[in-house]
């Protein structure tokens, strides 16, 4: 029932590594806030894991997984999926926001130019 | 050219017809389309301006364009097909323009037909495609390809009831309803089956008229062989979203 102290020890400076990357992220402002929330709590949560390690077989007794590490693979996997589509979601978003203002742009621009060559073909014949 | 037939020009007084041409390296066929077009803008009693829709082509189209003194909106991104073709709407839409007609640049559609095209709009209908399968005459594309045009035909018909014959076609012309639409909403890639049962969803006027349609000149077809599955499977998804999407306001 219990993890090697050596493997333990890894886990422990892996994730806390993990939170302080994350934050620096954050701190540089290369992350948004609103994006890195869930990173965030998924470093905590991997802290919180590798110090308690009593806390996964808690879970994996309570949704009734007999072995812990699969009711940890469970929930990741079931997180990584929920984030990739929140990103697909975000994708989409901006690809209709671009498009809109690749077209916008280009239509302005075509205006712009239509008027400058008025402009000068009105000044050359008075 | 059965021109009898079909005799009557003009209505709506001083009215402003755009011609929308999306072209992606087409700088070797637009010099004779823009010959033909002139012919046809020359020959109506209402405004035909032309706008061409450079979707960041690597050749000279640009150029081109400019030398014959069409209007051009260059894309600073490449968008496709879709994206391109909805600028010109959206173009349609701010210079208030009463009719759009929708042209490829490759020379595939022959420009003597839109006066005709002009008219069933004035007509009352709300969109008019141009079918190369009503009196099948002219470039009837390959059978594979045929194939494919029958069943989206089959399945707008099985969805919303109405018989398009040409689904694909791009040639087209749609009245102020449709270009508003258009502006609001187009898809991405292979809009033409869609958009056709997104018209017929907003309870608007479709109706078709048989042209004739040559092969293309140059360039090639934005659907290869390896991409045609794909392309079925996502026009068919397309078409089945369109039918239970939402009505535009």
């Amino acid at each position: 029932m219990n993890i090697s102290s050596t493997l333990r020890t890894v886990l422990i400076i892996g994730s806390v590594l993990f939170f302080i990357f994350i934050i620096n992220m954050v701190r540089i402002k290369k992350l948004e806030l609103k994006y890195a929330l869930i990173w965030i709590l998924t470093s905590v949560s991997f802290i919180i894991m590798s110090v308690f390690p009593q806390t996964v077989y808690a879970v994996a007794r309570l949704i009734e997984v007999e072995v812990a590490s699969n009711a940890l693979f469970l929930c990741i996997i079931f997180l990584l999926l929920l984030m990739v589509f929140a990103l697909t979601v975000a994708i989409s978003r901006q690809a209709i926001r671009t498009k809109r203002m690749v077209q916008e742009v280009a239509l302005l621009k075509a205006e712009l130019e239509e008027k400058i060559r008025n402009h000068e073909t009105k000044s050359q014949s008075p | 050219m059965r021109k009898a037939h079909y005799q009557k020009k003009g209505t709506i007084k001083g009215m402003k017809a755009l011609i929308i041409i999306p072209a992606y390296n087409e700088a070797e066929n637009l010099p004779r389309l823009f010959e033909e077009l002139d012919e046809v803008a020359k020959n109506a009693d209402y405004t035909i301006d032309v706008l061409i829709i450079n979707d960041c082509s690597k050749d000279n189209t640009l150029a081109v364009c400019r030398e014959h003194g069409v209007k051009v909106v260059t894309l600073p991104v490449n968008l496709g097909i879709g994206g391109a073709v909805q600028t010109g709407y959206r173009y349609a839409f701010y210079h208030k323009y009463d009719i759009a007609i929708q042209i490829d640049g490759d020379g595939q559609h022959d420009p003597q037909f839109i006066p005709y095209l002009i008219e069933r709009i004035e007509q009352g209908n709300h969109l008019c495609i141009g079918s190369r399968f009503i009196e099948n005459e002219g470039f009837q594309s390959s059978r594979i390809r045929r194939v494919g045009i029958r069943y989206f035909s089959w399945l707008i018909w099985f969805l919303t009831g109405k018989r398009i014959t040409d689904p694909t076609s791009g040639f087209r012309a749609c009245g102020k309803e449709v270009i508003r639409l258009f502006a609001q909403d187009y898809p991405k890639d292979y809009p033409e089956p869609e958009t056709v049962v997104t018209v017929l969803r907003n309870k608007l006027k479709v109706s078709e008229m048989p042209v004739i349609m040559r092969a293309r000149e140059g360039g090639k077809s934005s659907i290869t062989n390896l991409k045609g599955i794909y392309y079925m499977i996502k026009v068919t998804l397309a078409i089945m979203i369109a039918s239970i999407s939402r009505k535009a306001r």
